[in-house]
């Protein structure tokens, strides 16, 4: 057995011991995570930070009456998971008695593995070829254009991260996942002015990271934004970058949550069946998507993952269920495998595992064409706040490049675009062939858009 | 939590192939965290989070280990992990030990374990019905209880041990109301370095029903039209504004790699003579305040701008060391697991000579916002952004219509200049701060401050 394996059959022994503590007439769920990693951060040529880092702890659900207490420990001692055990019993005793308070019931059969998770070179890869990296990414950046003398800051990190879930109800699941990725902000002076960019590289361990590209990237998005100015106030077609759109989907994400629509929070509430976004518009949300960050076999309440589609040509077909949302509906709807949880100390929310836009589109080109005048938007900022998740109003801050004559022109900086988030979905008229995932606290697909129209404020 | 002879032990491990200094950070934490959503308890939650890491700097370049089993033979493993991650040639010394005491401290009088759970859940109670009973255009009301005791014992190689014990206590309400499909939501939530008594200076049914009259307010508002105007903003609301917009610019470690708009402007004048600010984590019981930093440093206050003059930083021990000084003492970290950064307690502008009402009165065609929602700031360029939660039009000197959608977007040192009116009044926000990943908590307090021209862009057609 590898070092990954050997650890997760571990945790799923530790998740199962402290199942057998229920007493009678008790559910008990235990969620026991593992997580190994290691980050480097590098600054002008020297390593900067190196940390290594171990994390194991467990979440404790338990049902008594209908009624749910949660608690969490990072000590997995005897003592530990027994003085857990007593505070979830206490917090049971307190809360109310609700239909959703079901823990999900065994597979019939067990949720097929998802290929390609692990990369088992990962646990040992040694320190110094990561400092390597890390150091790498810093020099590239450094030496791509003249106007870039320098990264603003370089940081490398990884993780091997084992689950196991076990439950009083007969779950019990393992598996285990393996992540790198290389991150870079470039810094662009010419004169007084400063602008940034930034690049990354992701993958399953270390041999999967482009560290060229990576640079490249950041450097050319922070050098063509010198020069930039604040634009005159107008209404334009606005064209986003692809990780703009995948922070669009971050922002909607939530209004596909049952959770969201059972509390009135969502802003697709009460809309099953309707048109709520342009022919064009397909989402889907891909628990398995092929080479995707947010990939797993189970969610975590244990629930196989599988596809399902929120939107399907401008119509809303769905909406994301975790057990507990599908049990509030009686009947009337299944879990579809988005049990979320921040961390072991939390209990399951509802989240997207992959969301994309499922759409083969056009060359990114042809999507700026069909602008012809207006806005890319290159990069947002004040997204968490400045989009209204209820409402769906929105208005964020950016930075870009006009478009003229369907082609990128000169940059434009401190101005806001704005709209609300149902005209958007309205007004997309295109989307490009040039899908990649963002681990945006989730994870989501990006690629190039048009929207039709959206208000630009400058001066 | 530690036997000091262990500690001592870690310590001699972590520099046994050399390094400037090391330091052990060690916390226990429990928390509760009750959530009402509903009218049900959504969540009810204890957790207990222990933990400890293990760090050895040189220069500027620190290695770092953690576990979450604080026993002696997993904190020497940390300590080895650790120094590995550093090259030196021969082991370093250990200095013996001195407790430091810190310069003020912050005692709860009520405690989270001095409570029962049903006590606290009644009071996520009261404040979720109190909500409620605003009226039948509240939609939806939750409801955010939080109290946490973090024990921590920092000690590192040059000698310091420091031992502290934060309490912090939060109740936050989110309210969604509705007329005829418009949909609005409305946010309190205030907390303090302080135990249960957090409640008799803000009781619970205040926080609910001021979260529901925010959300009802917006019902009557209109789409804020898009431009470039004078902006007012309210005592407290306009904290977040100087917290990113300078605050995080003036963070030693950004201002150590040039990585800040203020890297270079250090000593100049940068503001209008009316703007001074500091950051002030001894304000007794406030959410962002501690005895300790979370490198064992006391806690003082930093001036940052004095009459428009920037002349001051936030550091931790190594972007101090960066710029040839030593640390203010903001060297903080969400937890064990993180390393610590330079950051903010509680930031804030001082109060001014101009009366609060005379500063809208004077203002033609302008913008007043009540509270400002999250923003974000990029410290190289200093450009900001952020959304407006309650703002209202102001013509001819009045308060006119209501606005929602507005986001005020602008640069960080040329704002400062345009500072052209600083109230006699203040008040203070809690939020959390996130950087680097991290997350910690933090206050921003200010006099009632005008801006004489900023972009505002708004959602009106």
């Amino acid at each position: 057995m590898s070092r990954l394996e050997e650890r997760e059959a571990a945790l799923l022994a530790l998740a199962s011991r402290v199942v057998e503590l229920a007493g009678r007439g008790e559910s008990l769920e235990a969620y026991a995570l593992h997580n190994v990693g290691t980050s480097v951060s590098a600054f002008e040529g020297a390593i900067e930070r190196l940390t290594s880092a171990e994390t194991l702890g467990v979440g404790l659900r338990l049902i008594v009456g209908g009624a749910l207490g949660f608690a969490a420990t990072s000590d997995v001692s005897d003592e530990g998971l027994a003085l857990a055990l007593a505070e979830a019993r206490s917090n049971a005793e307190l809360g109310t008695p609700d239909l959703g308070n079901v823990l999900p019931s065994p597979p019939t059969m067990l949720p097929e593995p998802v290929p390609g998770l692990v990369d088992g070179s990962l646990p040992d890869v040694p320190a110094a070829r990561k400092v390597a990296i890390a150091l790498e990414l810093d020099r590239l950046t450094a030496s791509l254009d003249p106007r870039v003398r320098r990264a603003e800051g370089v940081s490398y990190g990884d993780a091997a991260t084992s689950v196991a879930v076990c439950s009083s109800a007969g779950v019990a699941a393992s598996y285990s996942r393996t992540d790198a990725y290389a991150f870079v902000s470039a810094l662009a002076r010419s004169g007084d002015e400063t602008q940034t960019g930034s690049g990354f590289t992701e993958g399953r361990g270390v041999d999967a990271l482009d560290l060229t590209a990576a640079a490249r990237e950041a450097v050319d998005r922070s050098v063509r934004l010198l020069g930039a100015r604040k634009p005159a106030t107008a209404t334009v077609p606005v064209v986003l970058d692809r990780g703009v759109t995948a922070d669009f989907l971050g922002v909607l994400a939530d209004a596909f949550s049952a959770d969201a629509v059972q509390k009135g929070r969502s802003l697709l509430a009460g809309q099953l069946g309707q048109r709520v976004a342009s022919e064009i518009v397909t989402i889907v949300d891909d628990g398995r998507a092929a080479g995707s960050p947010g990939a797993a076999p189970f969610d975590d309440e244990g629930v196989a993952t599988r596809r399902t589609p929120v939107i399907t040509a401008g119509v809303l077909t769905g909406y994301l269920h975790n057990t507990e949302t599908a049990a509030r509906e009686g009947g009337a709807a299944r879990s579809t495998g988005n049990a979320a949880r921040g961390s072991y100390a939390t209990a399951p929310g509802v989240a997207p595992t992959n969301l994309l836009l499922d759409h083969p589109g056009i060359d990114p080109a042809d999507v700026l064409r069909m602008a012809g005048t207006g806005l890319y938007v290159q990069q947002v900022s004040g997204i968490h706040s400045g989009v209204n998740q209820v409402s769906g109003e929105l208005s964020v801050g950016a930075t870009g490049l006009w478009i003229r004559d369907g082609e990128l022109a000169e940059p434009v900086r401190e101005l806001t675009v704005s709209s609300t988030i149902p005209d958007m979905l309205g007004a997309l008229l295109a989307v490009g062939n040039d899908r990649r995932w963002y681990p945006r606290g989730g994870s989501f697909a990006g690629c190039t858009v048009l929207i039709g129209a959206m208000t630009v404020a400058g001066s | 939590m530690l036997d000091e002879s262990d500690v001592r032990d870690v310590l001699a491990a972590a520099l046994a192939s050399g390094g400037d200094w090391a330091e052990i950070y060690a916390e226990r934490r429990d928390s509760t965290a009750i959530h009402l959503e509903d009218h049900r308890i959504e969540q009810l939650t204890s957790n207990r989070l222990q933990g400890a890491g293990v760090r050895v700097v040189k220069g500027t370049q620190s290695a770092y280990a953690h576990t979450n089993v604080l026993r002696r033979a997993a904190l020497l493993d940390a300590a080895k992990a650790a120094a590995a991650g550093i090259a030196g040639d021969r082991p370093v010394s250990v200095a013996d030990l001195t407790r430091t005491e810190p310069a003020v401290r912050h005692p709860a009088r009520l405690a989270p374990h001095q409570v029962g759970k049903a006590d606290k859940v009644a009071i996520a109670r009261r404040c979720e019905e109190a909500a409620w009973a605003e009226g039948t255009e509240v939609r939806q009301v939750s409801v955010s209880y939080a109290d946490v005791a973090q024990r921590v014992l920092i000690a590192n190689s040059l000698g310091q041990l420091a031992d502290t014990t934060r309490i912090r206590t939060r109740l936050a309400a989110s309210v969604v109301a509705a007329r005829d499909g418009l949909v609005q939501t409305g946010f309190e939530g205030p907390g303090a370095s302080k135990g249960l008594e957090h409640f008799d200076e803000h009781p619970p049914e205040g926080i609910g029903a001021l979260a529901a009259q925010r959300a009802l307010r917006l019902l009557d508002s209109v789409p804020m039209p898009a431009g470039q105007m004078t902006v007012v903003l309210s005592a407290g609301g306009g904290g977040v504004l100087f917290h990113e917009a300078c605050g995080h610019g003036l963070e030693a470690d950004a201002i150590g790699k040039d990585n800040s708009v203020y890297s270079r402007t250090r000593g100049e004048r940068v503001g209008s003579e009316l703007f001074s600010g500091v950051d002030d984590p001894t304000l007794p019981g406030a959410w962002g305040s501690y005895e300790f930093d979370d490198e064992g440093t006391p806690a003082r206050s930093a001036t940052l701008f004095d009459h428009g003059d920037q002349v001051g930083v936030l550091s931790d021990r190594i972007s101090a060391h960066r710029i040839g000084a030593r640390s203010t003492g903001h060297g903080r970290r969400q937890s064990y697991a993180h390393l610590p950064q330079p950051r903010m307690a509680n930031s804030l502008v001082l109060p001014g000579s101009d009366d609060p009402a005379a500063i809208i009165a004077d203002v033609t065609d302008g913008l007043y916002c009540v509270e400002l929602g999250g923003g974000e700031v990029k410290s190289a360029t200093g450009d900001f952004v952020f959304g407006v939660n309650e703002g209202y039009l102001i013509e001819r000197g009045e308060l006119t219509r209501r606005v929602r959608g507005a986001t005020l977007i602008g640069n960080g040192p040329r704002t400062l200049a345009l500072v052209d009116a600083v109230g006699t009044d203040f008040e203070l926000k809690q939020g959390m701060c996130g950087k680097g990943g991290q997350w910690v908590p933090v206050s921003f307090g200010t006099p009632t401050l005008r801006i004489a021209s900023l972009t505002v862009g708004g959602t009106a057609a």
